[in-house]
């Protein structure tokens, strides 16, 4: 893999957490950095500007919460938020703040590193800027507008490609419902889901995706969806 | 006057209903039998007899004197204590006397001065003026003897009911009170949960009513006072809530004791009613502390289980997915991790359970002799990894005694200190265990840097869920069960545990204080 080295910023209190993730991240190739309270993180990450930051939401000296809009003031860094909390009210609330993906405590370290790529994947991309989308059977033509499954092309609307413009573009990290709402429908309609179910069912129809068994996009519950770029 | 044939025929009022017991009703009792006003109408006799000697005297030392006075004196005097019959039969014997012995023509009946004559036709409507008045009085009086027993005996069941906490109390108080108030047996049932009334307290009764009774009763309650059978039923209830009946077996009642009776009956209700609504408040206060005791074990399993399950599975993952591809120094440190927080987490348990029983007042202590300083460092080792990054610094005065203790429980109190102590201590933080020995008492203290509770709140971080809200921006929120815990345990030994600045005002103190028992 081509991520050698990118430099990754591990915020999170607890020792024994914080060990298997240095040696893990370092069996993959990543330079750790680690830092206990979120003061800290914030430190660490203006003074060696990592490329992704692994952010623990329970800190002793601050709320993880308020750790994410203090990195965004000047960093566009990709966040994962690392929660023990089963609320989706937590995850959403890290999302919207500008965090960019979670995981959910206690995780397997496959699922983590699935993110981590991703979300390193999102911060290449961004600069490349790929004019066409490729995945598991799935082609979009950026430029042309042109969907194929599995070689079939697919029409869709003019919101159902700009739903999967923007799937594709967060790159396999989750999008919350807001921000879905905020970028079709406008600010004002970040109340009104129901939009964005409907819309997300003719899309996957179109695409011949099942939400219960999921090829292309996955139904995070309660907080948004997920483009599955690679499995888990 | 005869006695009353129509008592039967009165024994069904209206229903009477809370009678304030101040004000008497006005009484109609019939006239007892001429046999029991026998000493009434010889005390008649008496006077009348003792006023013509009285007269005879008089009539000595002043001839001129009107004697008519004197037995009109005698008969006022029947009045007053005897009523009207007496004081008729006084006024007859008075005519008969003065005009036989002290009118002219003595020792006959005639009447010659017209004076004399007018004075017995006095005489005669003056005995029955002040022997009616003698009688409304004597009457009213003896109500209000009655009314004011009644209320005394209203006070007394009052104050019996009002220091009642239990319904078999009240229940106890109202049986006794019945019975002393009323003839014939008595039961008061209950109605349990909605369900037909059933038998439970009762005085001077072999049987109960039969339970059709009792549900023809209960099934009609506008009646208020009804009866089925040989029983009498009385309602116990309250404008909430309808509680029970009271059965009287006694046949016949007056007005005044089925008053007497509801009156009891509608105090006893409110009393009950008050009992059992007190009784419903404790149990909602239990269920919400139980469902506070279920959110906060939820959470607990959310936050403090999770955390050393994310480190056990994700370090066991990175052996299972890179296992070669980790040095063997690294594969012994996930190891090593793995193993010390499935330790942490078998104490949150132990923690949860120790609070169960605590809660439930189950804990038994299996006192032992116990050396302080195995407890810190039992402690201590039992914490390995939590002090990373941490001074920790441990001063045990040498002359520590050892203690008479349940060295685990003694153990998982100091593991909840210290755990704390690291988890609210900034990077770098000194921790301080200090132990010595303070008079009767050992004191174990913890000391940290962190941001210290607030002199208002020190008491508080010892009840059970509570946490400090927010310190300074942190989210190092635990279940706010440890200290509680530890509290539990340090009072279940007889010592207890308070909060304290730290040295210098920074950051914390805990104090945690043990009896020192000599050995025998």
């Amino acid at each position: 893999m081509n991520e050698t080295q990118a430099h990754i910023l591990v915020i999170e209190d607890a020792a024994h957490i914080r060990k298997f993730l240095r040696i893990s991240l370092e069996t993959h190739g990543y330079a750790v950095r680690e830092a206990r309270l979120g003061s800290e993180g914030l430190e660490l990450c203006a003074a060696t500007e990592p490329d992704l930051v692994i952010l623990d939401l329970r800190l002793p000296d601050m709320d993880g919460l308020r750790v994410i809009p203090r990195l965004r003031e000047w960093s566009q860094v990709p966040i994962i938020v690392l929660s023990v909390r089963s609320e989706e009210t937590d995850k959403v609330a890290a999302l919207d703040a500008g965090a960019n993906d979670y995981v959910t405590k206690p995780f397997g370290i496959s699922e983590l590193m699935a993110r981590i790529r991703a979300g390193l994947r999102h911060r290449r991309e961004h600069a490349e800027e790929p004019k066409v989308f490729e995945m598991d059977g799935l082609r979009v033509n950026l430029p042309r507008r042109e969907v194929q499954v599995d070689g079939t092309s697919v029409h869709l609307t003019r919101k159902e490609f700009r739903l999967l413009l923007l799937l594709i573009a967060a790159s396999g990290q989750v999008l919350t419902h807001q921000q879905i709402l905020r970028e079709i429908w406008g600010p004002a309609h970040e109340g009104s889901s129901h939009y964005l179910r409907v819309l997300m069912g003719q899309l996957r129809s179109k695409l011949g995706d099942e939400p219960a068994r999921p090829r292309f996009i996955r139904t995070e519950p309660g907080v948004g969806y997920r483009l599955l770029t690679e499995e888990p | 006057m005869a006695e009353s044939p129509n008592l039967g025929i009165r024994a069904f009022p209206p229903p009477p209903r809370m009678v304030p017991s101040s004000s008497p009703h006005p009484t109609h009792r019939p006239a007892p039998p001429i046999a029991r006003r026998l000493p009434d109408y010889a005390l008649a006799v008496g006077v009348v007899i003792v006023a013509v000697g009285l007269a005879f005297v008089v009539v000595r030392l002043l001839p001129h004197a009107n004697l008519s006075l004197v037995f009109l004196t005698g008969v006022l005097v029947v009045a007053a204590r005897a009523g009207l019959g007496p004081s008729l039969l006084a006024s007859g014997l008075s005519l008969f006397a003065y005009a036989f012995i002290f009118t002219l023509p003595y020792h006959e009946l005639g009447v010659e001065a017209d004076s004399d004559a007018a004075t017995l036709a006095f005489f005669l409507i003056v005995a029955a003026i002040t022997g009616h008045l003698a009688v409304r009085m004597h009457r009213e009086m003896q109500s209000n003897r009655a009314a004011l027993a009644r209320v005394s005996k209203l006070h007394e069941f009052g104050a019996r009911l009002s220091s009642a906490a239990h319904a078999d109390e009240v229940l106890d108080a109202l049986t006794t009170h019945l019975e002393r108030s009323l003839p014939g047996p008595l039961v008061v049932l209950l109605a349990e949960g909605g369900g037909t009334p059933v038998p439970r307290s009762c005085a001077g009764v072999p049987a109960s009513p039969a339970a059709d009774e009792i549900a023809v009763a209960w099934a009609n309650p506008d009646r208020g006072v009804s009866a089925s059978g040989g029983w009498r039923f009385l309602q116990l209830k309250t404008n909430r809530a309808r509680l029970g009946l009271v059965a009287l077996g006694a046949g016949r009642l007056s007005p005044e004791q089925l008053e007497l009776a509801a009156s009891l009956c509608d105090q006893a209700a409110l009393a009950l009613d008050r009992i059992r609504l007190v009784g419903d408040l404790e149990q909602a206060r239990l269920a919400s502390e139980t469902e506070q005791l279920r959110s906060a074990l939820l959470s607990s399993v959310s936050h403090d289980l999770r955390t050393p399950l994310a480190a056990i599975i994700g370090s066991t993952t990175s052996l299972l997915e890179y296992d070669q591809a980790i040095s063997p120094e690294d594969r012994k440190g996930l190891l090593q991790s793995a193993t010390e927080e499935a330790r942490r987490l078998d104490r949150y348990i132990q923690n949860l359970l120790d609070m169960t029983r605590l809660r439930e007042g189950k804990l038994v202590l299996r006192r032992d002799w116990v050396d302080i300083r195995d407890v810190v460092s039992g402690a201590i080792g039992r914490l390995r990894g939590t002090f990373d990054g941490l001074h920790l610094e441990v001063h045990i005065a040498p002359d520590i005694p050892i203690v008479s203790a349940q060295g685990v429980l003694l153990e998982q109190a100091l593991v909840n200190l210290l755990d704390n102590a690291a988890r609210f201590s900034p990077a770098g933080g000194r921790i301080e265990v200090s132990t010595r020995r303070a008079g009767e008492r050992v004191e174990i203290e913890v000391y940290d840097e962190g941001p210290g509770i607030p002199e208002a709140e020190r008491e508080n971080v010892f009840a059970m869920f509570y946490t400090l809200s927010d310190t300074a921006g942190s989210r190092a929120e635990g279940t706010g069960l440890g200290l509680a815990i530890c509290r539990g345990i340090a009072a279940a030994h007889g010592g207890g545990v308070t909060a304290h600045a730290g040295r210098d005002g920074r950051g914390t103190c805990v104090r945690l204080s043990l009896p020192i028992i000599e050995p025998d």
